[in-house]
């Protein structure tokens, strides 16, 4: 069995769908998080291909680039997609998300409280309906992206919205089909185990 | 053997790696190039809005990252390992993160706030991010294993088109990226690619 150590900021942030993944799989790793001000010391004298965390170790190799470890470990657990085009689905599904989770993360970290208030509601406006819109026109009525099982397209859509519906509350209501992925993902006995003990976070 | 459509405008941009890839691999495939009046009646057919898309027997893939390791992986150039894979795709990421710091100083609206983010994108941050790169490539010279994969080309991709626009660092300092470079241009389908794909300004 191969040892996992997946190290990132005290957050949930850009290693939660790591750490859902790793969940899901129910395959056992250390989460090492480090607080902010911590980082600057332990830059220098810590294994980062670029220096920048997360990076996950596997048997002493380090990778870095959350979507690279996270491929990675989904597919350990067996959720990419059976077959080449399922996979290329679901990287798809997950970069178009990141399109959308960008925009979403520039508004949560805008600083200027008035900067923000516009750019939580151009998001919230603009930006986020159509998204759901799409998205619920991909979803199967199984309530999964890609095939007939749960895959990393699944898990990537519930931690975005976990996300998202801390800021806009009822964003899911009306949309069947992403309501039946969102419960897929908590009923994963791994999944619902990781949600009830995670550490509780800000980000 | 399936067949393949792949359209987008009639630029490099973010096509460009997919063909490399369609290249090296030996695969044959529809190189569509659309004029701009013919996009607003594709638009509401493709999955996101946005091209390019790729087509394969009937199904449509977007997203160009996704589109190139699907065929890289048709080609067996993404990596024969998992975790050989999660390099290559590691590679590709950290290119990415280059190529749209670049992308936000060229689209900066304001003429001397891109003036200055121009220079420190080529004068501090390139060179520091070649440095980086620089050290992930093997003694093979190449970024994963001993053979061409996905993460050589975006390499090249990447650094090619960033050149087109930005002045790069003195690219013969560091001797790693010059290996992939010339693995890359020296693959016969790439190098015939090279030679035959048409000029566009972007």
């Amino acid at each position: 069995m191969p040892t996992y150590k997946l190290t990132c900021f005290n957050v949930r942030g850009r290693a939660e769908l790591i750490r859902l993944l790793f969940a899901a799989g129910e395959i056992p790793y250390e989460d090492v998080r480090i607080e902010w001000d911590k980082w600057p010391e332990l830059k220098p004298i810590s294994d980062t291909p670029m220096g920048q965390i997360p990076t996950l170790e596997v048997d002493g190799q380090v990778i870095c680039q959350s979507m690279a470890i996270a491929r990675f470990v989904a597919g350990k657990a067996g959720l990419l997609g059976k077959t080449n085009m399922d996979q290329a689905r679901a990287d798809m599904l997950l970069d178009g998300g990141m399109d959308v989770g960008k925009l979403f993360t520039e508004m949560v970290m805008e600083k200027d409280a008035s900067k923000k208030a516009e750019k939580k509601k151009e998001f919230g406006e603009k930006h986020l309906p159509p998204f759901l819109a799409l998205y619920e026109g991909f979803a199967g009525d199984n309530g999964h992206f890609v095939g007939d099982s749960l895959t990393w397209s699944d898990i990537g859509f519930f931690n975005m919205m976990d996300f998202i519906t801390a800021e806009y509350p009822g964003a899911l209501d009306g949309y069947c089909k992403l309501n039946k992925v969102i419960d897929n993902v908590k009923s994963n006995p791994g999944v619902a185990k990781w949600l009830k003990e995670r550490p509780v976070t800000n980000h | 053997m399936p067949a393949y459509k792949l359209t987008y405008f009639n630029g490099r941009g973010t096509a460009e790696i997919v063909r490399l890839v369609f290249a090296a691999a030996g695969i044959s495939y529809e190189d569509v190039r659309l004029e701009q009046d013919k996009w607003p009646e594709l638009k509401p057919k493709t999955p996101m809005g946005q091209v390019p898309i790729l087509e394969v027997d009937g199904t449509m893939l977007c997203q160009s990252n996704s589109i190139a390791r699907y065929v890289a992986k048709q080609a067996g150039l993404a990596g024969k390992t998992p975790m050989e894979q999660a390099r290559v795709d590691m590679v590709m990421d950290v290119m990415d993160d280059m190529g749209k710091k670049g992308n936000a100083v060229f689209w900066e609206k304001d003429e001397e706030t891109k003036a200055e983010k121009k220079k420190e994108y080529e004068e501090t941050f390139l060179p520091q991010f070649f440095t980086c790169v620089n050290k992930l490539v093997g003694d093979s010279g190449h970024f994963v294993g001993d053979e061409l994969t996905l993460a050589d080309i975006t390499y090249f991709n990447t650094t090619n088109l960033v050149g087109n626009y930005f002045k790069l660092p003195n690219m013969e300092e560091f001797s790693g990226l010059k290996k992939v470079t010339e693995h890359v241009t020296s693959n016969p389908g790439i190098a015939k690619w090279l030679k035959e794909r048409p000029e566009t300004p972007f």
